[in-house]
């Protein structure tokens, strides 16, 4: 199976039913896929953060949810996981497509990109960086696993020897 | 007519959601707005913000589209103002049973008091620009009549509200761990 398919399986063994997104071009597929799919209600924001509150608020109430984005974008969301998510103890499942390592053509993508698992550790957020595509689906089941047993954020970076990656010229 | 310079009250207008929607699950910002729905009424349906300026009326979003339940956000003015894209979100996702509340006092009430730009934004026009059904009022009197007429919408509604900035001695519970699963229980099996 693609990432893409796996990621989504692992999604619904994991009852997972809302997708908040904010597009990236490597994860644009994914993004696709789950609002192709009826499984999924999903809910584009305009910014990052906004999506870690609709997400605690589907979870408060009942659902469970998943943020698509790029790591840039999960720069965005440090000050409502760090006030909201970590000190209420609400679960957090983010899949995002680092930026900033192989393959990047753009310094402005390096700092969070390249530093977002340090960043996580900062804030106390736990993550885990998939370099191999056959991995995705169980990591993605495992992780959210975690984020609602423990009532805690959990981040999967997506690396670009599973996503492919931007070329300047694209 | 209203009087421009009339403002409603916010502990009137906080009291008047919870008689009219006795159920309504309240996402309150941090700071005044929770102080005040605390004074009012410590419900195990209020769920309190501690942090995260800019994220209660998603909060509110996320909770209407996972419940039945009417749910209300208290937002302010100055969290609204630094996450104003949510209106285009809600204006697209629109879902009745939400009723998104702000109070204008026209300050950042909770550091100090200090001027925001409230007096010079017309949330309410932003509001319906972003496709999100919105309405103005200055007086406990509009704001029921507002606020009943939100609940019987079928789309989610969104109240401007002028206020008198009030500085309440009233605050929710500190451990941010127990709110959640106060409300969380009283919405789900737990």
């Amino acid at each position: 199976m693609t990432w893409i398919e796996q990621a989504i399986d692992g999604l619904k063994r994991t009852d997972i039913e809302m997708v908040a997104y904010l597009p990236d071009t490597t994860i644009s597929p994914l993004i696709e896929a789950a609002k192709d799919d009826d499984a999924f209600e999903t809910v584009l924001v305009t910014r990052e953060e906004a999506a870690v509150g609709v997400l605690s608020g589907a979870w408060l109430g009942g659902k469970r949810g998943a943020l698509l984005c790029q790591s840039s974008g999960l720069a965005n969301t440090f000050n409502a996981l760090s006030s909201l998510s970590v000190p209420a103890r609400i679960p957090f499942v983010g899949i995002v497509t680092r930026r900033g390592d192989l393959g990047e053509f753009n310094l402005a993508q390096v700092t969070s990109g390249y530093n977002m698992p340090e960043l996580l550790d900062d804030a106390n957020i736990r993550n885990h960086s998939i370099h191999e595509e056959e991995n995705v689906g169980e990591r993605v089941e495992m992780a959210a696993t975690t984020a609602f047993s423990t009532e805690t954020p959990y981040v999967l970076l997506m690396e670009t020897t599973v996503t492919g990656y931007k070329e300047e010229s694209k | 007519m209203t009087d421009d310079t009339e403002r409603a009250d916010q502990f009137a207008c906080t009291e008047t959601v919870l008689d009219v929607t006795p159920d309504v699950v309240a996402v309150s910002n941090l700071g005044v707005a929770s102080y005040v729905l605390a004074g009012v009424e410590d419900r195990e349906r209020n769920f309190y913000q501690w942090g995260s300026m800019g994220v209660t009326s998603p909060t509110g979003l996320g909770l209407a589209l996972a419940v039945d339940d009417p749910v209300v956000v208290f937002e302010g003015d100055g969290s609204l103002l630094m996450s104003l894209g949510v209106l285009s979100t809600l204006g697209s996702v629109d879902p009745p049973n939400l009723t998104v509340v702000v109070w204008d006092n026209a300050i950042y009430g909770t550091t100090g008091g200090q001027p925001n730009y409230s007096s010079s934004t017309d949330f309410a026009g932003v509001a319906e620009s972003c496709g999100v059904s919105a309405t103005h009022v200055r007086s406990d009197e509009a704001f029921e009549k507002a606020y009943r007429e939100a609940t019987e919408s079928d789309r989610a509604e969104f109240i401007v509200c002028d206020v008198e900035p009030v500085d309440p001695d009233s605050r929710p519970p500190f451990d941010f761990a127990h709110i959640k699963r106060r409300v969380r229980n009283a919405l789900t099996e737990g």
